[in-house]
C-alpha cells in the first residue's frame, strides 16, 4: 500500500460519442472502438436493479447474478473460471438500485471465445443447489466481514435513514437474514423474468468492430431468454424533515465517518446542473470549500467533500468527513456552519468561473478512453438521462449562471432538515455529537452490528 | 527514429544559457504498445534524456488522447528515514502540496484545478512520485508549477501542523482504525528487524507527531534536486516542446550531493515469528510474510506466476480449496511485493465467522506443501500467464497509467519498458522453476505469522433485523 496526499473526488461530467444500435428482441446495442490497446470491454446491462427485488428478498437479484457463474450447460463453476482465466478475461457482476449490470474485459485474440462463453453463461444457467447453499452461506459470512469497512457501514445507515420507507433504503446485498430465505425458486424466476433480451442494454468498448460488436451482441443477446420488458415504477423520495441523528456505534473508534444530507435533484430537473456546479464549488475538488475549511485549515480530515448522486428518481445531496474521534463534534459543528452558509449566501461569482473552468477544462478526462466513454453513452441509456446529459455536457456547465446556481443551492438544501450519520464509540462522543447539532428532533443509536 | 531525436536535442542545446541547462540523448526503448503491435500501428519509444544538472526526462508521444500525464519520480521513499524520523518522505509528499516562493499555500492545487488538472502524489518503501494529468495545451503550467516547488519550497510552522493533524488522520483511516492495515504494518515490523522495511511508510504515530520544520528542511535539502529525480511524460506532446520546456524550467536549479544510502541488508530469518492481536472484527484473520526476491530478482517473475496459481481468481488453488470446497474463507489474497530490496511474499486470509485462523492456516499450509512437492499442471501455467497479461494490458489504458509504468520500472530497475521484459519473462517460466522457487521461499519454518482474533468470542451473527 502507498499512500498518497489527497483524498480528491472528481466532478460528475459526460459525453458519449459512441454508436447505438438495435439488437434481437428489442435490445439496445453500443459500439465505441479504439485501438489504443488490445483489449475489449464489454458491459450487459439489465433494466431492472434492487429496487425490484421482492419485500423481504433484499439481496435477490445479487444473488441472482452470483449464481451465473456458478453453472452453466455443460460446464461446473470450475470449468467456467478456468476457461475465463485461460481466455486472459475477467467478468463480475454489480447490481445497483435500477441495473444488474455484466462488466468483463479480454485481451483482444481471444474475444471471439469468451463472447461465446459469456453466452453460455448467461444463456444457459443451472442454478445448482449445491451451489446455490454455498453461495448462500458465502454472501452472509461476506456481508458480517463488511462490518469492518467503517466507510460502508455509514453508507448504509445514510440510505437507510435518508430514503426511510423507500426502496432506496435498500441495499443489493441484503441483510443476512434475508438471503437465508432466498430459495432456488426465487433465483429461477428472477432469471425467467428479468434477465430478458428486451431489457438488455449491451455495450463494447476498445479494440472491436462495429461489425464484430454488432455480431457479437446479437450472439450474446440471443443466448438469453425473450420475456417483456420489466416495469419498474417508482415514487418520488420525501425529503427528510428536521434534523435527525443517527448514530452507528462501535467499539474503540479513533476515527469517526460523517455523512451529512438530504434530497438532490433528478437529472431532469430544470436546476440539475446548477446545482451540480454549486455543489462542486462547495465539496467537489481539493480546494473546494469543505476541503478548505476542514482539512487545509484546521487538519481534522484526510478527504472531505460533497456530492450529487444521480439515479432514475431524485437521490442524495451528501455531505462526507471522516476526522479523529475527539474532533467529530466540532467537525459536524463546522459542516453545519458551512451549509447554512452555502444555503443562505450561495456561490460567488469568482467562485462560479473557478468551478466552470475545472468542469469543462477537466471533460477530457472524462472521455478519453474508450471505456469511459461507453459507460456515459450505457449511463445516460439505463438511468433514462436526457439524451444530451453527457453529450450536451459542457453546454450544461456553461449555461450555469450565478442566479440559477444560488436558486438551485437555496431551494434543494435547507439546513434545517438533515440526515446526520456518526459511526463512532457512543459512549465515548455521543453526547458531544448531540449537542453539536443545534434543533435536533430525533438521534437514534444503532450497534453497528445490529443487522 | 534515434538519429531524428538525437538531432533535435542538438538543435534544442543550441539555446541553453549553460552547461547544466544542455540535455544529453540517451537513446530510446521499444515500449511494445500491444495495442499498437497487434493492431498494426507503429511501435512507440520512450526516450531517455539527462539535462546537465542531473535531471533526468522519459518521453513518450501518445497521441491516443488530447491530453497529457506529467510525473516527477523522486528516488526517496520511507527507506531513506532513519528511526525516530519514520514517515517523514510522506508527511513531506503532503507538504509539496503548500506554499512555494511565488506560489501561495493553495494556489497550487488552485491553478490546476482552474486548468482543469488532477493532481496527486504517493510514497512508498522506494520512491516518491507526484503527478499531474493535463489537457494537452496546459503543459507550461505543470512544468511552472514543478519546477517551482521542486527549487522554492516553503515551509513554515503552521502548516506543518496542520499537515501533521492530516496525516496523523490518514493514518488512523489507514492503519489504527483498519484491522487489515494494522494487521500489515505488525507483519513488516516483525518480519523485518534490521532493513528499514521494517518500519511503515506513513511512520509511527510518535514520530509523525514530533517532527519540526528543521526536519522537513533537512530532508528537502537532501534529497529534492535535479539528480535524485526523474520527470515522465507521456500524452499527446512534441518532442521539441518538451526538451525546451523543461529545460527553461530546471536546468537552472543546482543539483545536490545526495548521500550514499546506508541501508542494513535484512538478515535471513532463521525462525518461524508469530504474533496475535485482538481487534474489534466479526472473523479471525491470518497474514503470513515469506521473506522473497527483490523486484529486480530472477526469481521474481517465477514467484509472481506461482501467487497466480495459488490466489489469482477463483480457480486458484487456495481460492478453490478455502472458499469454494471447505468453506473456511471468506477472502484471500497473496501479493510477491515489488520492491527495490528483498520484501515479502504475503499472504492474507479471513476465516468465516466461527471458523478458527488456526484450521486455515492448517489447510493453506497443505497447498503450500503440494505446490512445494509438485509441479503445477500446464493449464495452471497458462492461466496464470495469461492473467498477468490481463493486468499489464489494463494498466495501459491511459496516459497516465503508461507514465506510471514507465516511471515504477524506471526507479526501481532502471529500465522504462521493463514491464514487458518481465511479460517476455513470464513466458518463459517453467512448471519447474516455479517448484524451486516455492522450496527456496516457502518455508514454513522462517516465516513471520500474525493472528488477528476478536476481541469478543464470535458468533453466529445471524441477528434479527
Amino acid at each position: 500500500m502507498s499512500t498518497s496526499a489527497k483524498k480528491v473526488p472528481r466532478a460528475a461530467t459526460t459525453h458519449g460519442t459512441s454508436t447505438r444500435f438495435d439488437l434481437p428482441g428489442g435490445a439496445v446495442g453500443f459500439v465505441e472502438s479504439s485501438t489504443v490497446v488490445p483489449l475489449v470491454s464489454i458491459a450487459l446491462s439489465l433494466r431492472s436493479g434492487a429496487l425490484a427485488d421482492p419485500d423481504g428478498k433484499d439481496g435477490l437479484s445479487r444473488l441472482t447474478a452470483r449464481m451465473m457463474r456458478r453453472g452453466c450447460k455443460g460446464m461446473t463453476s470450475e470449468q467456467i473460471e478456468s476457461a475465463v482465466d485461460r481466455l486472459g478475461g475477467e467478468f463480475g457482476f454489480d447490481v445497483g438500485p435500477s441495473t444488474i449490470s455484466l462488466h468483463a474485459q479480454v485481451i483482444r485474440r481471444n474475444l471471439q471465445p469468451f463472447c461465446e462463453l459469456l453466452g453460455k453463461v448467461l444463456g444457459t444457467p443451472t442454478f445448482d443447489q449445491t451451489e446455490l447453499d454455498r453461495l448462500k452461506r458465502e454472501t452472509v459470512a461476506e456481508l458480517l466481514d463488511a462490518r469492518d469497512n467503517d466507510r460502508s457501514l455509514a453508507g448504509l445507515a445514510f440510505r437507510r435513514a435518508l430514503f426511510a420507507g423507500h426502496p432506496y433504503s435498500r441495499t443489493a446485498a441484503g441483510r443476512p437474514a434475508s438471503v437465508e430465505t432466498l430459495t432456488r425458486d426465487d433465483v429461477v424466476a428472477t432469471y425467467a423474468k428479468r434477465f430478458v433480451q428486451s431489457d438488455v442494454v449491451l455495450g463494447f468498448a476498445g479494440a472491436i468492430t462495429e461489425d464484430e460488436a454488432k455480431a457479437l451482441g446479437a450472439m450474446l443477446v440471443r443466448s438469453m431468454p425473450e420475456g417483456p420488458h420489466v416495469e419498474n415504477e417508482l415514487p418520488e423520495p420525501a425529503r427528510p424533515s428536521g434534523r435527525r441523528l443517527f448514530f452507528v456505534d462501535k467499539p474503540e473508534r479513533t476515527q469517526t465517518q460523517i455523512l451529512i444530507g438530504t434530497l438532490g435533484t433528478h437529472a431532469r430537473d430544470p436546476d440539475h446542473w446548477p446545482l451540480v456546479a454549486a455543489t462542486a464549488v462547495f465539496g467537489g475538488t481539493f480546494t473546494s470549500r469543505m476541503m478548505r475549511e476542514i482539512r487545509s485549515k484546521r487538519g481534522w480530515s484526510y478527504g472531505t467533500s460533497a456530492r450529487l448522486s444521480i439515479e432514475r428518481k431524485r437521490h442524495a445531496f451528501t455531505m462526507g468527513a471522516f476526522p479523529a474521534a475527539a474532533d467529530c463534534a466540532p467537525c459536524i459543528e463546522l459542516e453545519l456552519k458551512l451549509l447554512e452558509d452555502f444555503a443562505r449566501d450561495g456561490i460567488t461569482p469568482r467562485e462560479l468561473a473557478f468551478i466552470k473552468n475545472y468542469m469543462i477544462r477537466s471533460h477530457a478526462f472524462e472521455i478519453d478512453t474508450a471505456p469511459k466513454r461507453l459507460g456515459q453513452a450505457l449511463e445516460a441509456e439505463l438511468l433514462d438521462l436526457p439524451a444530451d446529459y453527457h453529450t450536451g455536457y459542457l453546454d450544461h456547465v456553461r449555461a450555469v449562471t450565478l442566479e440559477s446556481a444560488n436558486a438551485s443551492v437555496s431551494a434543494r438544501l435547507t439546513p434545517n432538515d438533515l440526515v446526520v450519520i456518526v459511526l463512532g464509540t457512543a459512549s465515548e462522543i455521543l453526547d458531544k455529537v448531540t449537542k453539536a447539532i443545534p434543533g435536533l428532533v430525533e438521534h437514534q443509536v444503532i450497534p453497528f452490528d445490529h443487522d | 527514429m534515434s538519429q531524428k531525436i538525437a538531432a533535435l536535442t542538438a538543435r534544442v542545446n543550441e539555446k541553453a544559457a549553460s552547461d547544466a541547462a544542455k540535455w544529453t540523448y540517451e537513446g530510446s526503448v521499444p515500449f511494445v504498445d500491444l495495442g499498437a503491435a497487434s493492431l498494426g500501428g507503429e511501435v512507440p519509444h520512450v526516450h531517455r534524456f539527462r539535462l546537465g544538472n542531473g535531471l533526468r526526462l522519459l518521453v513518450l508521444v501518445d497521441r491516443s488522447a488530447p491530453v497529457m500525464s506529467y510525473f516527477t519520480w523522486f528516488r526517496v521513499g520511507s527507506r531513506h528515514e532513519k528511526p525516530g524520523k519514520t514517515g517523514l518522505a510522506h508527511l513531506f509528499e503532503h507538504l509539496m502540496f503548500n506554499e512555494s516562493e511565488g506560489v501561495k499555500a493553495g494556489e497550487f492545487d488552485r491553478k490546476l484545478e482552474e486548468n482543469g488538472a488532477e493532481s496527486n502524489a504517493a510514497t512508498w518503501l522506494d520512491w516518491t512520485y507526484y503527478y499531474e494529468s493535463l489537457p494537452k495545451d496546459r503543459f507550461a503550467l505543470a512544468v511552472k508549477l514543478e519546477s517551482n516547488r521542486m527549487a522554492k519550497l516553503v515551509l513554515r510552522e503552521p502548516q506543518i501542523v496542520s499537515e501533521k493533524e492530516v496525516v496523523a488522520n490518514e493514518r488512523r483511516m489507514r492503519v489504527d482504525d483498519d484491522v487489515e492495515g494494522i494487521a500489515n504494518e505488525v507483519l513488516y515490523k516483525t518480519a523485518f528487524v534490521k532493513h528499514p522495511y521494517h518500519w511503515p511508510t506513513i511512520g509511527w504515530m510518535v514520530d509523525i507527531e514530533n517532527f519540526t520544520p528543521d526536519d522537513c528542511v533537512a530532508f528537502y535539502k537532501t534529497y529534492y534536486a535535479p539528480n535524485n529525480a526523474t520527470i515522465v511524460i507521456c500524452g499527446d506532446v512534441r518532442e521539441q516542446d518538451v526538451l525546451e520546456r523543461i529545460r527553461d524550467g530546471y536546468g537552472a536549479i543546482p543539483s545536490s550531493t545526495i548521500p550514499e544510502e546506508d541501508t542494513t541488508p535484512e538478515p535471513a530469518q532463521l525462525e518461524s515469528r508469530e504474533v496475535i492481536l485482538k481487534k474489534p472484527t466479526a472473523s479471525e484473520k491470518v497474514l503470513l510474510g515469506f521473506h522473497g526476491p527483490a523486484l529486480g530478482d530472477a526469481d521474481h517473475a517465477a514467484l509472481s506466476l506461482l501467487n497466480e496459481v495459488l490466489f489469482g481468481g477463483r480457480a486458484s488453488r487456495m481460492y478453490r480449496e478455502l472458499v469454494t470446497t471447505r468453506e473456511v474463507c471468506t477472502d484471500l489474497r497473496g501479493w510477491v511485493s515489488t520492491f527495490r530490496d528483498p520484501g515479502l511474499y504475503e499472504m492474507y486470509f479471513t476465516a468465516r465467522t466461527g471458523t478458527s485462523a488456526k484450521d486455515v492456516l492448517a489447510r493453506a499450509d497443505a497447498e503450500l506443501a503440494k505446490i512445494r512437492d509438485e509441479v503445477v499442471t500446464e493449464e495452471e501455467l497458462e492461466r496464470a500467464k495469461a492473467r498477468l497479461e490481463l493486468g499489464l494490458v489494463q494498466s495501459l489504458e491511459t496516459a497516465s497509467g503508461k507514465a506510471e509504468q514507465i516511471g515504477f520500472y524506471d526507479t526501481v530497475l532502471g529500465d522504462p519498458a521493463a514491464a514487458f521484459r518481465r511479460l517476455e519473462a513470464y513466458r518463459r517460466v517453467t512448471s519447474g522453476e516455479m517448484r524451486t522457487a516455492a522450496r527456496r521461499y516457502l518455508t514454513l519454518d522462517a516465516r513471520t505469522i500474525i493472528h488477528v482474533l476478536p476481541e469478543t468470542p464470535a458468533t453466529t451473527g445471524q441477528a434479527a433485523e
